[in-house]
């Protein structure tokens, strides 16, 4: 049985301001056992920082409430001068590295043997001794002892952060930030310096960090907070590769250590003040429905050893096949273009298809949008059942774009009445307020959208303008999912970047799925979160993108990697 | 290190030759002029000079060469440290400051250190209770002190203290016309006078003292460092003498030498109200009387005290400082 060190309860802070009080904390709960080390992740704002120095006892001008236990003692009830017992000689910090924290006007020396003296030793042979001992296990020279904190480098800086940390040997050590603002190379030195202390010492450690490579080297356990909720809780690993929570894989998306061939894009940043007694991602996440408004989600568990607090029950999965299959006869055999194929795509998610031509994938591209009829397997859309056109059929449904813009537009229409047309078929709105939508969408793909250029006809327009068409024209119908057929094949390589971005974009702003059908591999490996691999009708391989970009398994796969990457796998 | 001194007493050597040459010719466009002073007495009796000796006593104090040939022999004067010869006292314009300044320095210095110790401390205590009771009441005190002239609460004192209670003496810095029996008792009747004008002036600067120390310190408790100390279980004498103080003292370092340097100017109105016998008494009775060689030598001495406080104030922060070294 594991000893519980540190157990944080329903922790709220509320910083006291000039007119007004703000919680920056809201109820955060968890438990740090001995020698485990957990990270706590979240953009800067999210309370990180809050909860490490309410551990110490450090917020001034602030409220606390809930319970932060350490060691069977309730560290928030404790005056100062009983805590200052605790403070550095049990329970350290290191602070993030900044100029300041260190006091300028006292040399290095005499800032690190004063802790010694206050909580451990008393002679002074012995502080000059440990001194020493620090300095060397942080492999710093002692000849930095009597320098100045502006003497030294951000590196050194952090070093002597460190070592003032470890001086009383803690039981738990807070870690705010280790590596912000170091370079590459001492960034490399400080995470194999913690991570060798922690396992000579097996000193407990709370990380606080929004750098992800950090958390991954550091810690077994990772916490995410957002506006002071905890909306995420597992084992660092498998949260890392498997976010179930939109947030979570937002900040991972967001990461460029972790994403090494994707383009960059936030989490979007719509925030709208008035958050209310709703889910407080409510606004920013894809997947919100009106229940999150209302209904401020608990962190509970979804499977074993991970929690997340949605009401969903995290990242909800839009579109799930199982088992598709579809043969053609041709002179007399039947040739399998699809051949069980499953694959899932989760709210939010960009999913590729990759593969060579005739290798299945528009064919299961029309199996699902209901254009062709499978032989057997079956279609979910957002839990249920789906047979036909059903789901293209309807506002929030599917919508597909083809690869050929010329031939999936009529030419003789105005731009209007192509982007209009899913809604007249449908017979979904009034006229003005159909004209409004085309509107909007016709401004959402960078296109005219004042009288004059709703009346160009489409014939007159480029591939590229009228991709954009056949874009604002799926865009009207407000898709939850969204088929990209080879769209850019057609393309030259400046419109193809500039549709790209476009879409991407407009994913990430209005937070559709994408499933993404391409032979280009190069531009899956930007866009793609999940990659599926098809030959011959069936996924060979399948799974989170950059894992299978950096090692693909299946030999199939290898050898168009090889090709196309000039990769030796 | 020294070259930076150096570098930075070149400056003051530029500044002080500037000073020199204003000084010289800021009286020469003063209206007036010594003669016709000296020719009417304050008793009403006029004695008048005729244009003859006139003009042979300003060719005796060199007052009728072209300004160019005054000018030059001004500066090789003071340069060979001769301030020339007081019009109205009969006397080496260096002496008479040399006479007049120590009693000017002695109020000034005990001044700066009343001012300095309790604005400094009661500074520190208004920061660590910022916005609290102790620091409102402070505060306020402090800005009513403040913004009061110094000249009106010398009158205060010297009707409430020396002409009401009778506690102090009027005027003056020493009892005239008498014989001590020993030096204590010499020293204590100049402690006597000196009360009323040191604790005057140090209404002067103690206002200045507390802002800046109050400044400093609430900036000093609000920095990483102390949130560092704390972390750290320190003791809190610790955290506010040895991390915060240690900060904060800085910049009261620089104003206690800066104030040396500017404080005699400051007492010239304080020195008036008692009657001091100090530089501020003398400046005004130089000025009344047009006595150029004394006006220049005592506005000379002031740039020059205040030239040395800077670069003194210049060189000791520095030493202070780790981070200027």
């Amino acid at each position: 049985m594991k000893k519980e060190l540190l157990k944080v309860k329903d922790l709220k802070i509320s910083y006291f301001l000039d007119s007004e009080v703000k919680e920056a904390v809201k109820g955060v709960s968890f438990t740090l056992y001995e020698g485990e080390t957990i990270g706590i992740i979240g953009e800067s704002g999210s309370g990180k920082t809050s909860i490490a120095m309410s551990i110490m006892g450090l917020l001034t001008n602030a409220k606390i409430e809930g319970k932060i236990i350490y060691d069977g003692i309730k560290f928030n009830t404790l005056r100062q001068k009983e805590l200052n017992r605790y403070r550095w000689n049990e329970v350290a910090i290191v602070f993030q590295n900044r100029l300041d924290v260190l006091n300028p006007v006292l040399t290095i020396r005499e800032q690190i043997e004063e802790v010694l003296k206050k909580h451990t030793m008393k002679s002074k042979g012995d502080i000059k001794k440990r001194v020493k001992e620090l300095f060397s296990m942080v492999n710093l020279e002692e000849k930095w002892l009597s320098s100045y904190a502006h003497e030294l480098s951000g590196g050194m800086r952090q070093k002597v952060l460190i070592a003032m940390a470890l001086s009383c040997n803690p039981k738990l050590l807070i870690i705010d930030e280790p590596t912000s603002s170091l370079d590459v190379l001492s960034k490399r030195e400080i995470i194999n310096l913690l991570k060798s202390i922690q396992k000579k010492n097996n000193i407990s450690m709370l990380v606080i960090s929004h750098e992800l490579p950090v958390i991954q080297e550091l810690t077994t356990k990772v916490e995410v907070l957002y506006l002071g909720h905890i909306l995420e809780e597992g084992l660092t690993r498998d949260l890392i590769n498997n976010p179930m929570h939109v947030y979570t894989r937002g900040l991972i998306n967001s990461s460029c250590d972790i994403n090494v061939y994707k383009e960059l894009w936030g989490i979007s940043p719509k925030i709208n003040l008035k958050s209310g007694n709703g889910c407080p991602f409510y606004q920013r996440c894809v997947q919100a429905s009106k229940e999150c408004t209302q209904k401020l989600p608990r962190l509970s568990y979804i499977s074993i050893e991970r929690k997340v607090a949605c009401n969903k029950g995290g990242i909800v999965t839009i579109l799930e096949t199982k088992d598709l299959s579809k043969a053609f006869k041709s002179h007399g055999s039947k040739i399998y273009a699809c051949k069980n194929v499953s694959i899932n795509v989760k709210a939010g998610e960009v999913a590729a298809l990759i593969g060579a031509s005739g290798s299945g994938k528009t064919t299961t591209a029309k199996i699902i949008s209901g254009f062709l009829k499978s032989d057997s397997g079956s279609i979910y859309f957002e839990g249920k059942e789906i047979h036909g056109c059903e789901a293209m059929r309807k506002i929030h449904g599917i919508q597909i774009i083809f690869q050929d813009p010329f031939s999936a537009i009529n030419g003789d229409f105005t731009v209007e009445k192509a982007v209009k047309e899913p809604l007249e078929i449908l017979n979904i709105g009034s006229e003005e307020e159909r004209k409004a939508m085309v509107k909007k969408a016709l401004q959402d793909v960078q296109m005219p959208f004042d009288n004059e250029g709703l009346d160009i006809r489409c014939n007159t327009l480029s591939g590229g303008e009228r991709q954009r068409i056949s874009i604002a024209r799926s865009l009207v119908m407000k898709p939850k999912l969204l088929i990209a057929d080879e769209i850019t094949s057609m393309l030259d390589p400046s419109t193809k970047a500039n549709i790209l971005r476009l879409l991407k974009g407009l994913q990430n702003e209005k937070g559709f799925s994408m499933l993404f059908i391409t032979h280009d591999l190069p531009l899956a490996r930007k866009i793609a979160d999940k990659v599926y691999v098809m030959n011959r009708g069936s996924i060979v391989e399948e799974g989170n993108a950059l894992e299978i970009f950096n090692k693909p398994k299946c030999q199939y796969t290898k050898k168009l990697f090889k090709e196309c990457f000039h990769m030796t796998v | 290190m020294s070259k930076n001194i150096f570098k930075i007493s070149v400056g003051y050597v530029i500044t002080f030759l500037f000073i020199i040459t204003i000084n010289f010719f800021i009286p020469r466009f003063m209206p007036g002029d010594p003669f016709t002073y000296l020719s009417s007495d304050e008793s009403g009796m006029n004695v008048t000079y005729s244009d003859e000796e006139m003009q042979k006593y300003k060719e005796y104090y060199g007052l009728n060469k072209p300004l160019g040939i005054q000018f030059v022999n001004y500066i090789r004067n003071v340069l060979k440290g001769n301030l020339g010869y007081s019009i109205i006292l009969n006397d080496e314009v260096s002496k008479i400051i040399i006479s007049r300044i120590t009693w000017t320095l002695g109020i000034v210095i005990i001044s700066i250190i009343i001012s300095c110790f309790f604005g400094t401390l009661l500074g520190a205590v208004s920061a660590y209770n910022r916005n609290g009771l102790i620091d409102k009441i402070i505060y306020s005190v402090f800005m009513i002190i403040s913004e009061v002239p110094a000249f009106i609460i010398a009158l205060i004192f010297l009707f409430y203290f020396a002409a009401y209670l009778d506690i102090f003496p009027l005027s003056g810095g020493f009892k005239p016309f008498v014989e001590y029996e020993s030096s204590f008792e010499n020293i204590t009747d100049i402690i006597h006078h000196g009360v009323l004008p040191a604790v005057s002036l140090s209404f002067i600067n103690i206002g200045n003292f507390y802002i800046l120390s109050r400044n400093s310190m609430i900036d000093i408790l609000q920095k990483d460092y102390i949130i560092t100390a704390n972390a750290k279980g320190l003791n809190k004498s610790r955290i506010i003498l040895r991390h915060a103080l240690r900060n904060a003292i800085l910049p009261i370092v620089t104003r206690i030498f800066l104030s040396l340097g500017t404080a005699i100017g400051g007492a010239v109105l304080i020195e008036n109200v008692f009657k001091y016998p100090g530089l501020g008494t003398l400046m005004r009775e130089a000025v009344f009387f047009r006595d150029y060689p004394l006006i220049q030598g005592i506005f000379l001495i002031m740039a020059v005290m205040v030239i040395i406080m800077n670069l003194t104030a210049d060189i000791v922060y520095k030493k202070l400082d780790p981070r200027l070294k």
